[in-house]
């Protein structure tokens, strides 16, 4: 499978936005992380952000799905800004949310079957047999039916990470985020995880936002692909725009070339001596 | 020698890294009180089966090393109070330090520090692990409230163990301490009882367990704040394991003396 159903440029263009990110910026400290971040995910699209260790990916993706307050610069899910929101609202925000971390997060004290069960038992009133019945469904969408009974420590990586997918769709969100989905992966199982993204963005109609370093994976799920570089947004586009990017840095990154290091070897030891 | 700047930096830095603790602590206490008052109208009802698990962990669980514990501590007082008492001739009167004591006293502070080693560790643990699996993210994204989830039940299961424990370390440590006084006095078993029953008053008793009550809070509070503030892999799990039952023992110690100040003198 692969992205065949992948909107065009226009189409895209036309749908209403899901997630708006303006002029984000975020700092530990004294060290800025992000860097005046703007991003935009339309509805049903698959946007993959990527980037090399420490770009930033995971601290914007903590910002999407409201795990950090924007400090300055705004962010937008489903039409509400998340600095605005609390209490009450908040929370029914985050139920139409779905996030799969990048070990699973999985309940270690809970079956898999419960782990999925959990948002529903939470959060809403559905009886047992209800909550059986849509748990069963989404395990079954995730190659998992028969596997509920377990626990996630008897789980597979592949089937810790669809496991998670399956906890994350439960609540049938309008939007759902994945924490580098096929990292620690071969590349069969990677290749079956894409699949069944793709899988369910086509059935839920959902849009999804990928944290991801495989370059594979992302021509192959996104319908757009943004690459961070040092908290700033080298590229934010179409998958073949992207690929045939010229800038250099961004073929690096597909390419994973490591950048060349400007050192001069005398300045390098005068500062090892501490002078 | 040692930089007396450096060492009031240190001081400064630990006491402001305390008070900082002590006001996480403080907030996490009322927040799990609003949502155990009222989780139920935002549709986020602390569950009672939770409760009735941590309960059963925490309470029931340790009843086996608890009863062990209690009967101990009832023999060595009777030992010793029947010694110390013995030096000027009033074994008769060992009856009334065994009751007061046992029931003022050892009984809360010793299941305090059963708890504690026991399931504060746990606690703490099992949050820290949480923690670093991003468990607890898995929460607040979903739109679970962590404290409601995960605090309120172990506040509540603790508040309401930890007297039920100190009653059955009073009952376990007096019937044994009765067993050998009245072994070693030739005295009847049901008269050492009445002689301590006549002691006792209700406030006595009330005494060890509003104690008890307040060991459950400080254990539950240092287990959570020590579980959530966890720096590090595995290695930073057992460090915060350590230092929250170090933490307890300390506090239960020096809470049980300003407990017993404000109320006796």
């Amino acid at each position: 499978m692969t992205a065949a159903n992948r909107p065009s440029a226009e189409e895209l263009r036309s749908r209403p936005k899901v997630i708006e990110v303006d002029h984000l910026d975020f700092s530990f400290g004294t060290r800025q992380v992000l860097f005046d971040i703007d991003l935009d995910v339309r509805e049903g699209e698959i946007m993959v952000i990527m980037g090399g260790s420490g770009s930033g990916k995971t601290t914007l993706l903590r910002h999407l799905v409201g795990l950090m307050p924007p400090q300055p610069g705004r962010v937008r899910l489903l039409g509400r800004d998340l600095g605005q929101l609390k209490g009450r609202k908040l929370l029914d925000l985050k139920r139409r949310i779905g996030v799969a971390f990048q070990f699973g997060a999985l309940f270690s004290s809970l079956s898999v079957a419960e782990n999925v069960k959990l948002p529903l038992r939470e959060l809403t009133d559905l009886e047992e047999r209800t909550m059986d019945i849509m748990a069963n469904m989404k395990l079954e969408v995730c190659n998992l039916s028969g596997f509920g009974h377990l626990m996630p420590s008897d789980l597979s990586g592949g089937m810790m990470k669809r496991a998670s997918i399956a906890r994350a769709i439960v609540m049938d969100p309008k939007l759902v985020f994945l924490d580098e989905p096929s990292s620690g992966l071969d590349p069969v199982v990677s290749s079956a995880l894409d699949d069944l993204i793709l899988k369910l963005r086509d059935a839920m109609d959902i849009s999804v936002v990928v944290v991801s370093h495989d370059v594979e994976s992302a021509f192959k799920i996104a319908d757009r692909i943004t690459i961070l570089d040092k908290g700033h947004i080298l590229i934010s586009d179409r998958v073949e725009a992207v690929r045939n990017s010229p800038n250099e840095r961004v073929q690096n990154l597909l390419h994973r070339r490591s950048e060349q290091i400007d050192l001069d070897p005398t300045e390098y030891l005068r500062r090892l001596a501490g002078d | 020698m040692a930089n007396p700047a450096k060492i009031f930096e240190q001081i400064g830095r630990r006491t402001i890294a305390g008070l900082d603790e002590m006001g996480y602590a403080a907030a996490l206490f009322c927040e799990a009180i609003y949502w155990t008052l009222t989780g139920w109208r935002q549709r986020q009802p602390v569950r009672l089966n939770s409760v009735m698990a941590a309960m059963a962990e925490i309470g029931v669980a340790a009843m086996p090393i608890a009863t062990l514990l209690a009967a101990t501590i009832g023999l060595m007082l009777a030992i010793q109070s029947l010694y110390s008492l013995g030096l000027f001739g009033a074994e008769a009167y060992a009856y009334i330090g065994i009751a007061l004591s046992v029931v003022r006293e050892f009984s809360p502070m010793i299941m305090g520090i059963l708890v504690a080693g026991r399931s504060g560790s746990a606690i703490a643990a099992r949050l820290a692990t949480m923690n670093i699996n991003q468990e607890v993210d898995a929460l607040m994204v979903m739109g679970i409230n962590p404290v409601r989830f995960l605090v309120s039940p172990v506040l509540i299961a603790l508040v309401i163990m930890m007297p039920c424990l100190a009653m059955w370390a009073n009952l376990v440590s007096i019937l044994a301490a009765g067993l050998y006084v009245s072994a070693e006095l030739n005295q009847s078993f049901g008269a050492y009882l009445n002689d301590t029953m006549d002691i006792l008053k209700t406030e006595d008793v009330w005494h060890g367990l509003g104690k008890a009550a307040l060991f459950g809070i400080i254990i539950a509070l240092v287990g959570v704040v020590n579980g959530s503030l966890v720096k590090g892999g595995a290695e930073g799990v057992g460090r915060v394991t350590t230092r929250s039952v170090v933490l307890s023992v300390t506090l239960i110690v020096v809470a049980d003396m300003v407990f017993a100040y404000m109320t006796t003198r």
